[in-house]
């Protein structure tokens, strides 16, 4: 069984060589200095890992995954797939500044799932996303239980998560009693194995289609989400990924997006995120000073909502201008608080509530920064990472 | 036999199954703020190691026995133990370079005498290959200074991954103007692509088991060594009143292990020059 369930597990997973360590040195946007009480990306920053160059490419409000292994990703390695015979966890880390300028603030570690590019900024109307299903892996069927089981791991598979909406296709039959072109919902009965409901509904309690044959042929899987795969938990964050400023606007920004429970037609809250004017690159467009339209990293969610399975669609009220911004979802899995200069800020994720954050096969590791006071251009950070998995 | 469980780990202490080495560097370079420092070469405690006297980009292989390095301890293999890292500390009796980050690593093998002066490839002879980490899991690649140059220039290294597939390309790193010999020549936290001591890796890979190549993007005066390390511990020194201690497992769940003959050694990351001080510390190791 994967996992740790005592002390004892992790000491012998350590012993045993189970384990990865992530030395790390990030510089913070090479082009403008962060204000006060905003929040920027450190993806264009240079260091180990170096600047990204992924997240102003692509097709316009296109969804893109993101991995380990994405190319021009710059993300931190955190030592490969370990799945289905273990999963990885964040044991501890650290992080400091040198610079007196850089502190006091935060850095969130996040793992970025996917994003949007927005090219389009002088439409004001909302626009529509394009979700096309990405991630898929081959599976077989078992008509005397109903269950599936993954023939092929290319794309994780074993990170589906109960709940996830997906879509079948085949070579030449699906098994009786499943359809193309229809909308599924994986019931997770182990890492290699899962059921299929009609709906989140069915799957949430565990009401499987019943499978009457295997078909023949190949047949395979396609789901959105790289990780996460339900949404359970993903924020999203608008942020200037061009090496150039915005233009000259003040737009309400706001998302139309399916929930977690698969739920769409779901918006951000009334009181929407206002984008910066010439925001510069990397910042997090609605962070900022406090007050009316400024929030913290992450775009605020329609009452109840705890997570995102897709976005629908994107809108600033009025015309950008110029420039270009991005829509990434994330998980956050820490936070390192740097109080002073030189003063590194530890963490043990053992003792923490919940403890070990999980990570997941293909896991794109970031750094966003919460600037506490103006932090200048390329300031450095760095400090390591360190994994387990058993 | 291996440590298995908290009990092992306290049966270890108890049993006297451990060793506490200090150490001590003296730095007679000029460091520079934020730009990364092998203490490796300089005199002291253990002895001083370079990393150009062997024939040029041909592998050689670093360890306890035959170069020294921080001692840990005799080899336990051979008793059916394992070896691990316990407790760190480090200090330095001066403000100006505080503060410091350290790293505390396993120095496995070296490539030396790559030229900044050939724009050609520098194609490395792999006779020798790891001699601990030997399918290159978690191991980096550091360029060490042996010859000063202008800087500017940049490179990228071609290498086999951890995965045992070559072919692998480096992010192409850009060198510092830092003239010392020992200075991690691309490292400089406030220049472009500068920001660590370890040559960035191609996406999804975290290992090095070799390298292939080495190929300048410009020519320039100097000499460096490519040195492949696994990094063990992190020591972060904020100020001359609070050396820097920590219990790797209780404070950090870390119990990184350490091969029978492994050269331990560290880098630096200074605030200011470490010239003419001394950098102490010491390390417990326990076996189980």
């Amino acid at each position: 069984m994967p996992g740790f369930t005592s002390t004892d597990q992790i000491i012998a997973a350590l012993a045993a060589g189970q384990t990865y360590r992530a030395n790390w040195g990030k510089n913070a946007n090479p082009t403008a200095a962060a204000v006060a009480n905003e929040w920027h990306t450190l993806f264009r920053g240079a260091g180990n890992p170096g600047a990204d160059a992924l997240f102003n490419t692509g097709t316009n409000l296109l969804f893109q995954a993101v991995k380990d292994n994405t190319t021009s990703a710059g993300t931190i390695q955190h030592g490969g797939a370990v799945q289905p015979t273990a999963y990885k966890y964040l044991l501890s880390g650290s992080a400091v500044s040198a610079a007196a300028t850089v502190v006091p603030g935060t850095l969130a570690l996040v793992d970025v799932v996917g994003f949007y590019r927005v090219t389009s900024v002088t439409t004001a109307t909302a626009q529509s996303t394009t979700n096309t299903l990405g991630q898929s892996d081959t599976f077989s069927a078992d008509a005397g239980t109903d269950t599936c089981t993954w023939t092929s791991t290319a794309n994780y598979p074993s990170n589906i998560l109960t709940g996830t909406r997906v879509r079948l296709t085949t070579t030449t039959t699906l098994p009786a009693g499943l359809a193309l072109a229809t909308d599924y919902y994986v019931i997770r009965a182990s890492d290699s194995t899962f059921k299929l409901a009609t709906s989140y509904a069915n799957a949430i309690a565990g009401t499987a289609i019943n499978i009457t044959d295997a078909g023949t042929g190949t047949h395979t899987v396609s789901w959105l989400l790289p990780r996460y795969t339900n949404g359970a938990g993903l924020e999203a964050i608008a942020f200037n990924s061009n090496a150039t400023a915005m233009g000259a606007a003040t737009p309400n920004l706001s998302l139309g997006y399916t929930n977690s429970t698969q739920t769409a037609s779901r918006a951000t809250p009334t009181v929407l995120p206002i984008g910066k004017t010439a925001a510069s690159n990397s910042h997090i467009l609605y962070t900022g000073a406090t007050g009316t339209g400024k929030y913290n990293y992450a775009m605020p969610k329609q009452a109840g909502d705890a997570g995102y399975a897709q976005v629908d669609t994107i809108q600033n009220s009025v015309s950008y201008v110029s420039g270009e911004y991005t829509v990434a979802l994330v998980r956050e899995l820490a936070q390192f608080p740097l109080s002073t200069l030189g003063l590194a800020a530890e963490q043990n994720f053992l003792f923490g509530t919940p403890s070990l954050p999980r990570v997941y096969d293909g896991a794109a590791l970031y750094w966003l920064w919460g600037s506490g006071v103006a932090t200048p251009a390329s300031s450095a950070f760095s400090g390591y990472l360190s994994f387990v998995w058993g | 036999m291996t440590i298995r469980n908290t009990r092992d780990v306290i049966d270890a202490e108890v049993d006297g199954r451990t060793r506490r080495s200090e150490w001590v560097k003296n730095v007679n370079q000029v460091t520079t703020a934020g730009v990364w420092y092998d203490l490796t070469g300089s005199s002291g405690n253990p002895r001083a190691k370079q990393w150009f006297d062997a024939a040029p980009l041909t592998a050689q292989r670093i360890a306890q026995s035959t170069d020294g390095g921080i001692f840990h301890g005799a080899d336990v293999a051979g008793d059916g133990f394992t070896k691990y890292l316990r407790e760190v500390r480090v200090g330095c009796a001066s403000a100006t370079p505080l503060p410091m980050t350290i790293h505390v690593m396993d120095y496995l093998l070296y490539y030396p005498s790559i030229e900044d002066g050939t724009t050609d490839p520098q194609v490395m002879d792999n006779t020798l290959t790891l001699p601990r980490y030997t399918d290159g899991a978690g191991v980096q690649m550091m360029a060490v200074t042996v010859a000063s140059r202008t800087g500017g220039q940049s490179f990228s290294v071609s290498y086999t991954n951890s995965d045992g597939v070559a072919g692998r390309t480096s992010r192409t790193v850009t060198q510092n103007a830092v003239a010392s010999p020992g200075t991690i020549t691309t490292s400089a936290t406030a220049t472009q692509g500068g920001a660590d001591p370890f040559i960035g890796l191609q996406a999804g890979d975290s290992g090095v088991r070799s390298v292939e190549s080495v190929t300048m993007n410009g020519a320039d005066t100097g000499f460096f060594a490519l040195v492949l390390v696994r990094p063990l511990a992190t020591l972060m020194v904020r100020g001359i009143d609070a050396p820097y201690e920590k219990d790797l497992l209780l404070l950090g769940n870390e119990l990184p292990r350490i091969h029978d003959d492994a050269y331990l050694s560290a880098i630096a990351l200074p605030n200011g020059s470490l010239s003419g001080l001394a950098v102490r510390g010491s390390l417990q190791a326990i076996w189980g």
